[in-house]
């Protein structure tokens, strides 16, 4: 027998409960917010980028959702599931009476589509990458019109939490591109909006190129609140496209917009704080953020060949000197204006789940750091305060960063200044955010970088392309054939355990040892994970503000403004 | 006449071409391309692969842009990578609203800067030191003005505006106005980005006019008309007027075309859907077709502003127009 991993929500109504909906919430409305950018397609399949994952998060709906708060995965157009015994199949049980937003009824056959959809050659969609456990497929049969089995070809522990990524599209409306191998090309933006159909609270009902979308309350929407009424609250949800952050701060400030899509710069802060007093805006601090600041160098074997510093550019006293060189307090300081806390390895305090307490902090030591490269031949051979190699050659190497992000433009520097401490030349060098991704992602032709990724997930299982010596962002050493170290071998070994691990406390313990083994090497050196503030309109009601992105508008569907 | 408006015409075809060629191709150079900005790094190489075949990004440069002159004489400009859509039908609806914008400034720093310079041109102080201080004053405030860019024009306006509560702080339209139409939502929004890229330009306005308008008050025709006893304010707001202006006639058309291409700060920072916007987009996703779209469109503004100015000097001064 198989085990129950979730139970429909407490509603009578025939949807889901929501999170901590109140009694008396306004209704109606407009909700303004802003985004940076514009949408580059109607569909989740053919772009990724965070205008278009928010157009698809208002008009579409998943089969489970991850609940941002809680972190935990949730029902909803899968209203329960059950795991089989070997960890491979998952059966989950549709809700009934589910319609799209043209009125048509949602059945498992739309469910099989998506991921036909999603995995289709032609339609060439990144979400394939993501739909796969252990670099596998997986393998979607309808069962009945309420009823699917997804099967993983390896016990996959994160299980349906995969399935968080995945819009369901409506057969009825892109079968036929999907058959004439045109998918990836429709719903674009030349698209008239009627044709965008969706379960999602939302429908679309304007784009106006360079200025706005407008979504009107979708009447047809599943998900009802706790009293057992419709959902969503608002009429209608306006998103404005502004590109520069100072006007956006400004048009809040003003009561112009209700909300911006993401969180807010440190700089941001003490102007938006004074707004926060007058009480024209309200602003929430949710915490230490999910991702921090990190620098890594090009591990990939003769990545320096002839080069003659790679006798040391390439080995871990070096990064563990700039470990203990860099004093993280100073920069969550200085970088983030205090509104940061000092990190000592990828995982954050504010992922609970798989944080470990008890990961070696790195202390501020400048003597221990000047052993470190002591011990692999850096030393003041001249006495003027640089290290040289054996053959007087000065310890420096170049650190790319992105042009444009004040924080680490800042936080380049801190490293620069904090390394000059120690007798080490950084060269920063600050790229455009395409010419940097493409010089480590693509060409390798890099000493090293200092950037931020974020994370797909908080669960490691949905990471794997960090974690796996064989992974597309495994930053240092991209996809390995063979791991070329034996540390990241131990890695690999673990994680493939704690990937398939039922078992949540092993798991937890398995990835506890992931992280020991990763801080003692510091293939990636994490520094200040900054705190995350997000700034809305008085005006805004019901709020459930989270710390992973979107962090105002994870549940748009219980969002309310009072008139 | 005709044989130098046909030189200018060919040189503008050529500068169009060279312009949007080479805005190609550096895009192309510049590190990275459209799929590793918009697939991310997670994406697997395969996937990374079939995308770039898809958009012709995996062929070689060369090839690349053979393909792209094959279609660009044929008039077919391609297919953006980020949109999705026509680079053909991305340019003009951007571009309309840039020329919105454009004219707008036009019209204000016009009407702004031309009568300050009648007014400081036709009040100079006299050889004592005795006089009017309103030239001072419009001097001084033009000098001001000319010296800063529109970037800070524009954020002062903006921060004036969020202040205030006069007028809107960015965008083009408000959410429920009418998407299309001279509307006076259209025309409050229009203050911010106009009025910055206008203040400048009326000060350098100011300043030519000025100096053309001192120059003819003091031509023989002039005096003569005044010693006839003819008002001194019809005399400067009519035949000196009509006299001086020829430095603005000259510079008019350049600044058109300046303007219709090289609003691009002022569009972002007041979110101003035109073309300075839909080309930073480009840019930012590595759209090379949108890149040289965009960047063919403002070097046809600039070679039309200039060709306009050509032909007007040459009407005014026909040695100009001689080989």
């Amino acid at each position: 027998m198989g085990a129950a991993c979730s139970s429909p929500g407490t509603s009578t109504t025939g949807g889901p409960a929501t999170n901590g909906a109140a009694l008396g919430v306004p209704r109606g409305g407009n909700l303004v917010v802003s985004v940076r950018n514009e949408p580059r397609s109607f569909s989740r399949l053919a772009a990724r980028e965070t205008t278009t994952d928010l157009l698809s998060n208002l008009t579409q709906a998943k089969l489970v959702r991850i609940n941002k708060v809680t972190l935990e995965v949730e029902p909803a157009l899968a209203e329960s599931w059950i795991r089989s015994d070997d960890g491979r199949r998952y059966t989950l049980k549709l809700r009934p009476g589910v319609v799209f937003s043209d009125g048509q009824p949602f059945t498992s056959a739309d469910v099989v589509f998506t991921f036909k959809a999603v995995y289709d050659e032609k339609t060439g969609s990144s979400l394939a990458d993501s739909l796969q456990a252990n670099g596998k497929r997986l393998r979607v049969t309808a069962i009945d019109p309420l009823t699917v089995e997804i099967a993983f070809a390896d016990p996959f522990a994160a299980g349906v939490r995969l399935l968080d990524n995945l819009p369901i599209l409506p057969r009825h409306k892109l079968e036929a591109a999907l058959d004439a191998g045109k998918l990836g090309e429709a719903w674009n933006l030349s698209t008239p909006p009627s044709e965008i159909v969706g379960l999602g609270p939302f429908v679309l009902s304007a784009y106006i190129p360079g200025q706005r979308l407008v979504f009107d309350r979708n009447p047809r929407y599943f998900r009802k609140a706790p009293d057992g009424s419709a959902l969503p609250y608002l009429d209608r949800l306006t998103i404005e496209i502004i590109p520069d952050q100072s006007a956006e701060l400004l048009r809040l400030e003003a009561g112009q917009i209700d909300m911006t899509h993401s969180e807010i710069l440190p700089e941001a802060y003490a102007p938006l704080k004074r707004a926060a007093d007058a009480g024209r805006i309200k602003l929430v601090d949710l915490g230490v953020g999910l991702d921090a600041n990190s620098l890594w160098f090009n591990l990939k074997p003769g990545a320096f060949a002839g080069d003659p510093r790679a006798a040391w550019l390439q080995r871990d006293e070096l990064r563990q000197a700039i470990s203990l060189a860099v004093d993280r307090q100073l920069m969550a300081d200085t970088v983030y204006l205090g509104a940061a806390a000092p990190v000592f390895g990828p995982i954050t305090p504010a992922n609970k789940t798989w944080y470990w307490a008890g990961l070696p902090k790195t202390p501020h030591d400048i003597e221990a750091a000047k052993r470190k490269l002591a011990a692999i031949g850096l030393t003041d051979r001249t006495g003027d305060g640089t290290l040289e190699d054996a053959r007087g050659r000065p310890a420096q190497f170049t650190l790319l960063t992105r042009t444009g992000r004040p924080d680490l433009e800042r936080g380049a520097a801190v490293i620069r200044d904090e390394m000059k401490k120690i007798g080490v030349v950084v060269n920063v060098v600050t790229l455009e955010a395409g010419a940097l991704v493409d010089r480590f992602a693509n060409t390798g032709k890099y000493e090293a970088v200092y950037y931020s990724p974020i994370a797909s997930d908080t669960d490691p299982a949905l990471n794997p392309d960090f974690w796996f010596s064989f992974g597309s962002a495994h930053l240092w050493n991209m996809a390995q054939k063979m791991p070329a170290t034996d540390w990241e071998r131990r890695i690999d070994e673990l994680m493939a355990k704690q990937i398939a691990s039922p078992d949540e406390s092993e798991r937890k313990k398995l990835f506890d040892e992931v992280q020991q083994v990763f801080v003692e090497h510091e293939p990636v050196v994490y520094f200040a994970a900054p705190r995350v503030y997000v700034a809305v309109s008085s005006r805004v009601t019901n709020l459930t503000p989270a710390i992973s992105r979107p962090q105002t508008l994870w549940e748009p569907d219980t969002l309310a403004v009072n008139k | 006449m005709v044989p130098y408006i046909a030189r200018r015409l060919i040189f503008a075809v050529f500068l169009v071409f060279a312009v949007s060629s080479s805005s190609l191709i550096l895009a192309r150079l510049a590190g990275g391309d459209y799929v590793t900005e918009s697939l991310g790094i997670e994406a697997h190489a395969a996937t990374v692969e079939q995308a770039r075949a898809r958009y012709g990004l995996d062929k070689s440069m060369g090839a690349q842009y053979r393909d792209w002159l094959g279609r660009v004489v044929r008039l077919d400009l391609g297919r953006s990578l980020l949109y999705d859509r026509p680079v053909s039908d991305l340019i003009p609806e951007r571009a309309a609203n840039t020329a919105i914008l454009a004219f707008t400034a036009l019209l204000f720093a016009t009407l702004i800067g031309l009568p300050l310079g009648v007014v400081a041109g036709s009040r100079r102080r006299g050889p004592g030191g005795a006089g009017d201080v309103i030239p001072g004053v419009i001097r001084a405030t033009s000098l001001i003005l000319l010296s800063m860019p529109p970037l800070l024009t524009s954020l002062f306006l903006i921060f004036v505006a969020a202040r205030t509560g006069w007028m809107p702080i960015a965008g083009m339209r408000s959410p429920g106005e009418p998407a299309t139409g001279l509307t006076l939502d259209l025309l409050r929004h229009l203050i911010v980005p106009a009025g910055a890229l206008a203040l400048p330009l009326a000060a350098m306005f100011e300043r030519l006019q000025a100096q053309a308008m001192a120059e003819a008050i003091g031509a023989p025709f002039v005096l003569a008309t005044l010693a006839r006893g003819v008002p001194r304010s019809r005399v400067v707001w009519r035949d000196a007027l009509k006299a001086s202006l020829r430095p603005i006639a000259a510079v008019y058309g350049i600044v058109i075309g300046t303007l219709l291409s090289g609003s691009f700060v002022v569009e972002v920072i007041t979110a101003w859907p035109g073309l300075g916007r839909l080309m930073l987009d480009a840019l930012r996703a590595r759209d090379v077709f949108l890149v040289a779209g965009c960047a063919g469109a403002g070097s046809i503004f600039l070679a039309l502003g200039s060709l306009l100015s050509d032909a007007a000097l040459a009407l005014v001064d026909p040695r100009v127009a001689e080989p």
